[in-house]
This record gives C-alpha cells, structure tokens and sequence, in this order.
C-alpha cells in the first residue's frame, strides 16, 4: 500500500468519525422543541412539512390554513406511491403529513411508520362520508382520512373515436387487437404495473387483487398481445398528449382526463377530451392523509387535517382538479359540472364495479416485475 | 500562426450548433405561450415570468440549485484538478478506480447507497448531503478532463523549467497550471453543469424540505409541464450567461491562458 | 496529491458502494428495502438468490445487450457531431474560443427534463418535422412513421444530453496539439486526410477516450430518457433497476443489476482504455 493511499485511508477515517459525531448532535435538538409546543399558545403553529401528490393541494386553500393558523407550508411532492415509499424506505424523515393510496397506506401502517390520529382533535370527521371510512386498510380510521379519489378510467378524444367508427365502452377498446389496432400509434397506456395489470385482470374478468401466478400469466398475455396497438407506456404527459391531440385513447385517472378537457378548451381545439368507467370496472384510487411518526409538528399536523375536512376547503381541490371527495360537507361547495362528471362522481351502481387495490405479497410483485420487463422488452 | 479552418468543417460544426440550440430556442419561445398546455402555439403573453415570481416554492428550488451547484463545481474542481494530476503521475491502484466508478455506477444506485449511509450515521438529509452527494460524482469528470489534458502536454517545458532553476511549486505554477488551466476551466463547468441538471442522485439524498430545480420539475413533469418551468429554465439561463460574463471580465486572463 | 480527493471518493462513495454490495446478498425485506442482516433467530439473512434470478431468463442479457447497443450508437454519433465543433474552436482565434466553448456548454444549463420535453414537441406527429418527412415518405409510398416513441427518438435525445461531454474533452486535447506537426505534414505534400489520420487523430486519442468514457456510460445506465420518449420498445437496463429500487421495491436484485452494470461497463472501459493508449514512439 502506498505511502499516498494510508494517508487517505487515515484521513477517510478520521472523515468518518468526524461525521457521525456530527450525525449523533442532530438527534437531541427536535426532543428539546417539543415541550416548547406544549408549553406555547393553545393554537398549533409553526412549520407543516407536507409530502404530497403534485398539484392535489389548491393553492387558495394552502394560504388560507398558513393565514388562519399563523403557520408556514413546506411541500415536497411525489409523482408515485412507490416513489415515496422507496424514501421513507430507505430511511428518509422529517415529514409530517403524507398523502398515501390506500395499497401505499396498507403498507405504512404494516410497518409501523404511522402515528395514530387523536381523533379528539379532529372534530370535522364527522363531515365525511361514511363509505369511505372504517375500511379494511384501516379499520376505525386509527391511521388516516380520506382525502380525494380518482378513478382510473379510458379517455378518448371524441372526434377521431367517431372518425374511427369507435364507441369506448370498455376495456375491449384497449385490448381487443382488432379494436385497438384502428388507432394504431396513437394509444398510451399508465406506466405503472398496478394499472395496467388491474386493467388486464378487469378485462379477463379477474379479481385485480389476485395473487395466482397463473392469473399473472394470462394478463401478461393479454398485455403482449395489445402492445403493438400501443404508442407508449406514459403516466407523465399523456394529458398533454391528448390535449395536443397527438394521443386518442388512453387508460388514465380521471382528474387527469378532466385537466386534459379544460386544457384542450382553453387552447381552442376542435374536440373534448371524454372519460368513461369501463363497463367492466375499474380501480379506485382512495388517497388518504396520514401523520407519520417521526413527524416534527404533530399537534398542527392534526390541525391542518382537522382544517382540510371542512366542507368549503375540501371542495377547493375538487373544484380544481376534478378529483372525487372524500367529503359530504364538501358537495354543496362543488362546481355543478364537476358534480356532474360520472367519472369523476359515479353513481352507486357504478360504485359496486370499482375495485380497490391491496398490497400486493413480495413473492407476487417479484413475479409481476420479471413479468413487466418482459413485457417491455420482448 | 496559420489555422484556417476548412469549409466543411465551418458547415458541421455550425450544424453541430444549430441542433444544440433549437430545442433551446423552442423553450424560450414557448415561455411566453399563452396556453397553459404548451404543446402548440397560442400567443403571446409575459403572464409565466409573473406567476413565477409569485411561485415561492420555485424560487426558493432554483436558489438552492444555483448554490448547491457553485459549491459543488469549486470543491470538485479543486480535488478533480489534483486528482487528474496524481492519476497522470503516479502509478496508482486505488485512485483511478475511485474516480471512474461514480460514473459508472447508474446514478440511482450511487443516490440510494448514498442515502443509507447519511441514514445510518445520522445525518440530517438537506442541502449539505445534496452537494456532498454532488462533488462525489463530479470529481470523477474533473480528473479524466485534467488527465486528458496532462496526456498530451509536453513534459520538457516543465524540465527545462527545473533546469532553468525553478523549485518544482514555481514549475506547477509558471509552467505547468497555465498549460491546464482550460482543461481545468472546461472540467469545472462540467462540474456545474452536472450539479445544477441532477435529478436523480439529488432526489434520494434531498430529505423532507429540501428541493432543488430538477426535483421540483420532476413533479410537475407528472400532470403537465406548463409554460413556468420553461420561465424559470430561461432565467436561470440569463443568469448563469451573466456570471460567466462577470468571471470573464474580473479575470480576463482567466479563460485565454493559452500559448 | 492524491490524499484529499482519495480521502472524499473513499468515505462518499467507496463505503456507500460497499453497503450495496452487501445488499446483493441480503434478502428483500417484506415491505421493500432490505430485511435486517440478522433474522429473530440470530441467522444471518444472506442469499444468492438476487444472482441466480439475473441468470435464470435471457432476459436481463437481452436487455443489457440492446442497452449497449443504444449507449454505443450514441457515443459514436456524438464523436462525429463533436469532432467538428471541437476542432474548430481549438483553431479559432483566441477571441471567439471562449464563446465558441461557451455556446457549446450553455444549453446544458437549462434543466434536462425541459429539453428533452422540447424535443417531445419537436418530433410530435403535429410538428414541422414529422409533417415534411412523411410527405416526403408518402411520396415514396412508406406510411406515415412517428418519430415520438421510438429508438429514434432515444438515440436523438441521448446524443442531445451527451454532445459537450464529447465536445469538452475533445477541445481539451486538440488545443494543445502542436501547429507546427501539420504545417510540417502540409509542406511535405501530404494531403486532409493524411494530415488527419496519421497526426491528428492519433494525438486526439486520449481526448477521444476521455469524451467516449464521459458518454458511453452514463448513456448505458441511463433511464430519463427512454422513459420519457422510448415508447413500448424504448426500455433500457436502467429503467429496470429504477422500477427495482421503486415499484418492485427489491433492492436486492436492484443492487444485482447495478453491479453488473457497472461492472461490463468498467470491463468494457477498460478495453477501449488499451486501445487509446497515446503512442509513444515516434510518428
């Protein structure tokens, strides 16, 4: 060993210690911060680190709890459940609420990342709708509230469906060779094995929460034998995609296609961007907000729940986006139109059909990984 | 001094150009589209730079890639420069290893294997482990940039030097630093470059308030990427011309130390 | 010399690389990650299952083949494209240099996400481009072809993120290129071309090796990119080792793959490393 590489070996070694001292001092200092929040003013304040969902928060309603409460926002967004669990996986803390997919909560809550909710600070659940509560990923909300839902569903582009002489109905329109072959190129479908899977289970006339690796296989099959009708695996800009009038079909969640809608209105575009539940049914997405339990600021975490299942901010982001509410106090501050949208407000028939996702074994996302690289590769 | 420069080479290099800057062109153009979609042309409007100056989050993002990016460049340089050197002088086992590795290693594994060594020593995740996180794999491209250019240097010119009677620090800096110093110059902007673009190793490493640009876009990227960002990029663009404008005129020798 | 930047590589990458090659022989813990290193009963929790999983199919082989293809492609495009604009701000007059490499390194200092959704616009069906090329196709009676979503629109963006990596080094080696050689060569009637494999390209070599090593791996790891434009075929290694760290969550594996990866490109590294060896002896 050279004379050049002890030295370094001494000197990374030094460096080594000298960062894990400084690692150690970080812990006492959020232990000592902690009485002060008892001690402080009946109402919480202070700093709210928010990881959420990219725009699934209205702004007017952020400024509005920041206002009332005296009190600072931090958001860090994710684009993915998955995303967000690999960070907190691997060790990432300092949030306080987070905004997880009920397959995403079944996972936290198995892992004991969560703090239970004080529901004597959260007068507002009453405001919610039943159905939504008290549901097999957390039963008697111990964990989480609902916050919004989505849909995933077939959008199309009404115009070039009809010059095709196409009616979507159902996921045949995606997966019938025949069928989807008419828009040849002009097809994406999410980027995301939970989906695209679940839409070929739904197809099959399979429950999408199978954990049958044969089931697997077939829906792999049906999959391989649609892609060649298909553009692109795209969760990203599909919505810009189909505004632009690039794509014509596509499966996607339903804020997404409504945002698309508004987006090709606004450019003046000679066709409507529709959305319809298949007939054969389709994933619902319940998102719900949790307090994680190294948050800093849990006293104004509760708060900002509290705050957020009041009827009037809770439609803000409905109002915004599309999404479906958790909320019954929120319906009466809802645009007409936006109640009016099937997809994103089903009917109770409809609800029946929706299906929600549970967390998948290892053994079974291991399987449906090899299964999905094949897929994209072959 | 005779260097013409043949026609066809004038042509490529000009055409080598021209790709580099339309899609630039077309995200300046498009920041003042007045359509949130972006994908066409609507109108014009100068509303995104307005909004942007209202968007606190993404400010605060840009503010802290700019700062992130300019420690990150002068550390890495300052180590990729002695690394280039000693990976040209001396026979070594480690080092070159050392250097090449973080980039060849996917960035996604360097991004998680650095996040659960901050973890396990408990460090706070924020910008400290961000450009820490950033000189790691910036080093790397200094050092082959240096070496590349050690390579093809005539090493007489620094022993006449020492024959002339320069100790060998006197040699480094009349003789040797001079000749480098583009390539020195050239791997510190790569190394600014690669900080202020990275996303992937800066999303692991970045902890819960922390955010810089390539995050902060990454998100959006999910719904619709609207005229903003392309705001923002411009800006930062205006920006980082006008600092190198600024570098040129304090040190006007700095970037022609040749010959 | 060597001390500090040893000292930093080793505690900030070297250790952070040793825990993931651990992690290729732990197990995936339940929920993703990684299972503790001791199970309740005190067994060490290693396994070489992630590695027999990488050889089981031909599958990763496949892919890891088609992903050196792309990385491959791109490099040698970007040497083409970059050799021009290098030597030609290495023979320009002093004054232009700077703004010449300037130019060059700019347009990488807008966000990479931006660009390559500039690019998305360009190559739309809707867009200039597409519309001449296919009437231009239709002409000839080939169908229409969309440009977005394919290996095409891969390899485009790929060159496009990686052409200053190629460009910098290149222009770091040919400044210091003695004038004098080729003036020599041109008095002794030797023509372009001579001049230029015989003095030019062999000195360039290092410069050469430097920008290809700067492109070929980060381009063969890459997963961005043909996220965004690959299309159903447009996948790469690092999109599979992306979806290991994320949806499928087994670390493990990932860390398998990883490895490998960055293992082929070291070997292969290495080999065009001999090959670019500056000659010594005399020209």
């Amino acid at each position: 060993m050279t004379a050049h590489t002890r030295r370094a070996l001494l000197a990374a070694a030094l460096c080594t210690a000298v960062l894990a001292a400084c690692g150690k001092k970080e812990e006492p200092a959020p232990a000592k911060s902690a009485p002060a929040e008892t001690k402080a003013a009946a109402k919480p304040t202070g700093t709210l680190n928010l990881y959420n969902w990219n725009n699934y928060i209205a702004p007017e309603t952020v400024e509005r709890f920041e206002k009332e409460f005296n009190a600072k926002i931090v958001q860090t967004f994710f684009s993915d459940n998955e995303e967000m669990l690999a960070k907190l996986a691997a060790g990432a803390t300092g949030y306080d609420i987070l905004v997880p997919t009920s397959n995403a909560l079944e996972v936290l809550i198995k892992k004991g990342d969560l703090q239970p909710l004080d529901h004597s600070k959260l007068p507002n659940l009453k405001n919610m709708k039943p159905e939504l509560l008290d549901t097999p990923f957390d039963p008697g909300n111990k964990f989480s509230v609902p916050y919004a839902y989505s849909t995933t569903v077939i959008g199309f582009n009404d115009k070039r469906m009809k010059a095709a002489g196409m009616e979507p109905r159902g996921f045949e329109v995606l997966f019938d060779p025949k069928v989807a072959c008419k828009v040849k190129g002009h097809i994406t479908v999410l980027d995301s094995p939970d989906e695209v899977f679940s839409a070929a289970f739904i197809y099959l006339g399979i429950d999408p929460n199978t954990t049958s690796n044969d089931d697997y296989k077939k829906a792999a099959e049906a999959i391989k034998k649609a892609k060649p009708c298909w553009a692109a695996f795209n969760s990203s800009s599909y919505i810009k995609e189909m505004s632009a009038g690039n794509m014509w079909l596509a499966l996607g969640y339903s804020v997404d296609f409504f945002q698309a809608n508004q987006d090709a209105a606004a450019a003046k575009q000679d066709f409507k961007i529709v959305s319809v539940i298949p007939t054969q049914g389709a994933v619902l997405s319940v998102d719900n907000m949790v307090i994680h339990k190294s948050a800093p600021n849990p006293v104004l975490a509760h708060a900002f729940i509290n705050f957020m299942m009041e009827g009037k901010n809770a439609a803000e982001l409905s109002n915004l986006i599309g999404s479906g509410n958790a909320n019954a106090a929120a319906m009466e501050f809802i645009k007409p139109e936006v109640k009016a949208n099937v997809s994103v407000f089903p009917d109770a028939e409809t609800m029946k059909k929706l299906r929600q996702l549970r967390l998948l074994p290892a053994a079974q996302r291991q399987e449906r990984g090899r299964l999905w690289t094949e897929i994209k590769v072959r | 001094m005779n260097r013409t420069v043949p026609a066809w080479i004038r042509t490529s290099a000009l055409a080598a150009y021209l790709f580099l800057y339309l899609p630039l062109l077309v995200v300046v153009v498009f920041s003042f589209n007045d359509s949130k979609l972006n994908a066409e042309w609507v109108g014009f409007t100068t509303a995104w730079y307005a909004k942007l100056f209202r968007n606190g989050e993404m400010l605060i993002a840009a503010r802290n890639s700019l700062l992130i990016a300019l420690v990150a460049s002068i550390v890495s340089t300052f180590l990729g420069t002695m690394a280039g050197f000693a990976l040209h002088k001396y026979r070594m086992r480690m080092l070159p290893v050392l250097v090449v590795a973080p980039i060849a290693i996917p960035e996604i594994l360097m991004g998680v294997a650095l996040l659960m060594f901050f973890v396990m020593l408990n460090i706070t995740l924020g910008l400290v482990s961000i450009a820490l996180s950033h000189i790691a794999f910036c080093i790397g491209y200094v050092a082959l940039v240096v070496r590349a250019r050690l390579a093809g240097m005539d090493e007489s010119l620094v022993e006449a030097a020492r024959d002339c009677g320069a100790t060998p620090l006197e040699a480094f800096r009349y003789v040797t630093l001079p000749l480098i110093l583009p390539g020195v110059i050239a791997g510190s902007l790569m190394a600014f470059t690669l900080s202020i673009d990275d996303f992937v190793i800066t999303f692991f490493t970045a902890g819960a308030s922390a955010s810089t640009l390539p995050l902060q876009i990454y998100s959006m990227v999910k719904i619709a990427v609207t005229p903003e960002v392309n705001a923002i990029s411009t800006l930062l663009l205006l920006l980082t011309l006008l600092l190198i404008t600024v570098a040129a005129r304090i040190a006007p020798g700095l970037l022609r130390m040749n010959d | 010399m060597a001390g500090p930047p040893l000292a930093y590589l080793i505690v900030f990458f070297a250790i952070p690389t040793l825990l993931m090659v651990v992690a290729s022989f732990r197990v995936a813990g339940e929920f993703g990650g990684l299972a503790p290193l001791r199970s309740e009963n005190a067994d060490w929790n290693l396994s070489l299952n992630s590695y027999a999983r990488f050889f089981e199919t031909g599958l990763y082989l496949e892919l890891f083949a088609k992903s050196l293809v792309y990385a491959l492609v791109t490099t040698v495009l970007c040497l083409v494209l970059a050799y021009p604009v290098a030597w030609l701000i290495a023979h320009s007059a002093k004054k232009y240099r700077d703004l010449l490499l300037l130019l060059v390194i700019l347009p990488f200092w807008s966000n990479f996400l931006i660009r390559v959704y500039a690019w998305m616009i360009i190559l739309g069906p809707e867009w200039a481009l597409a519309r001449v090329l296919n009437a231009v196709l239709g002409l000839v009676g080939i169908g229409p072809v969309t440009l977005m979503f394919s290996p095409f629109a891969v390899i485009v963006v790929l060159v496009y993120v990686h052409l200053p990596f190629m460009v910098l080094p290149l222009y770091a080696n040919l400044e210091k290129h003695d004038p004098t050689l080729l003036d020599a060569a041109r008095d002794l009637g030797a023509p372009a071309w001579q001049r230029f494999r015989y003095i030019t390209w062999p000195l360039s070599l290092p410069g050469v090796f430097a920008g290809s090593a700067l492109v070929f791996i980060p381009a063969f790891g890459i997963f961005a990119v043909p996220d965004l434009v690959g299309g159903t075929d447009g996948i790469m290694i690092g999109n599979v080792i992306k979806q290991q760290f994320l949806e499928a969550r087994d670390w493990p594996f990932g860390s398998v793959l990883s490895i490998v990866l960055t293992v082929s490109a070291l070997v292969l590294t290495g080999l065009a490393a001999l090959a670019a060896r500056p000659r010594r002896s005399a020209a």
